[in-house]
């Protein structure tokens, strides 16, 4: 019987795996091989015969060499979870600051609303908000050509509020603990109110733009996988 | 003899179905699979790794060496809870396409 082990190791050279990697497909193709072999020897097939059918699964060992590297290395250098949500959720939220950024310092003054004689309760950059729906059917696309599900997708277009969010969250307790103490530097029902501002309204707007989109790549998709297979 | 087109397309599902009443080494799961659609879909092993590879970087499948009571040393694969999840939309899909195909044959001899 051959060695197909080492047949497997001579027709697949140049693997682009480490070590143990390699190694472990090397062997994992040979045990197929011989089955196959033994299989066909089992119902009778000469020596020749045999070994000439169970060759005969791979047309191409270059190309099967390549087909293994991409499905196994390539997919190595990030993982779904990065590609779906955390490099789309990053794009959206680095284009949502920029954006911001951009208004402040060019753009119009944004919308104020205050109480009279208090502190500001919402800071609205109007220009901001209208640039978000953008951002938000980018997001949703980079995840969605990564493969990302209907969840990934969502997190990643709303995505650059959770910061906000997040800051909003940590700031309002510690304010209402420290309140107390340094009244008029700390102001929790502005903290709170600042909530539709920084998250409620950037979020419909990225939803806004990131729900239509996701609609309307799932039905592209849906439709191509119908007409494609 | 179905075509390769529909074959690439149906080989994710193939794969996921058998794995459902089990786990399978490669060599047994292009058996089973070649044996329950009666030949009419056939997985070489240039076909069968290459996908079993980018599925299990997916996430769908999980692969893992045991060892047989004859002593020999094989990759079982099983499937995961992301595969799980995978194999009912899929399969939708598929039942999808095949009404629609139906359907077509209908207004065809109608």
């Amino acid at each position: 019987m051959p060695d197909w082990q080492e047949l497997v190791r001579q027709r697949l050279s140049g693997l682009a795996l480490d070590s143990a990697e390699t190694e472990e497909v090397h062997a994992e193709l040979a045990a197929h091989l011989e089955e196959s072999y033994e299989s066909l020897r089992t119902k009778g097939l000469p020596e020749q015969a045999a070994m000439q059918q169970t060759l005969a699964q791979v047309a191409d060992w270059q190309d099967l060499r390549r087909r293994i590297q991409t499905a196994r290395a390539k997919e190595n250098i990030m993982n779904d979870r990065v590609r779906q949500i955390w490099l789309p959720g990053f794009v959206t939220l680095v284009l949502t600051t920029c954006v911001l950024s951009l208004n402040e310092i060019f753009g119009p003054k944004p919308w104020i609303l205050a109480r009279d004689g208090n502190l500001p309760v919402a800071v609205v950059y109007i220009p901001w908000l209208v640039v978000l729906p953008l951002v938000g059917a980018m997001g949703a696309y980079l995840s969605w050509r990564a493969g990302g599900t209907k969840r990934a997708i969502l997190s990643s277009i709303i995505f650059p509020v959770l910061p906000f969010l997040a800051s909003i969250l940590v700031a309002l307790p510690v304010s209402l603990l420290f309140d107390h103490f340094i009244a008029h530097n700390i102001a929790p029902m502005s903290l709170f109110l600042s909530l539709p501002g920084w998250v409620l309204a950037p979020a419909v707007a990225l939803l806004a733009g990131g729900l239509p989109a996701q609609f309307f790549l799932s039905r592209r998709l849906h439709s191509r996988r119908i007409a494609g297979s | 003899m179905i075509g390769a087109g529909i074959k690439r397309g149906t080989a994710e599902l193939a794969v996921l179905s058998v794995l459902e009443g089990g786990s399978l080494h490669g060599y047994e799961m292009a058996r089973r699979i070649e044996q329950q659609t009666k030949g009419k879909l056939r997985f070489t092993l240039a076909a069968l790794y290459p996908m079993l590879y980018r599925m299990e970087q997916r996430r769908w499948i999980r692969g893992s060496w045991e060892t047989s009571d004859s002593g020999r040393r094989r990759r079982c694969y099983r499937l995961t809870a992301a595969g799980k999840k995978k194999l009912s939309p899929l399969r939708q899909e598929w039942s999808e396409l095949f009404r629609a195909l139906r359907r077509l044959k209908k207004v065809a001899h109608a």
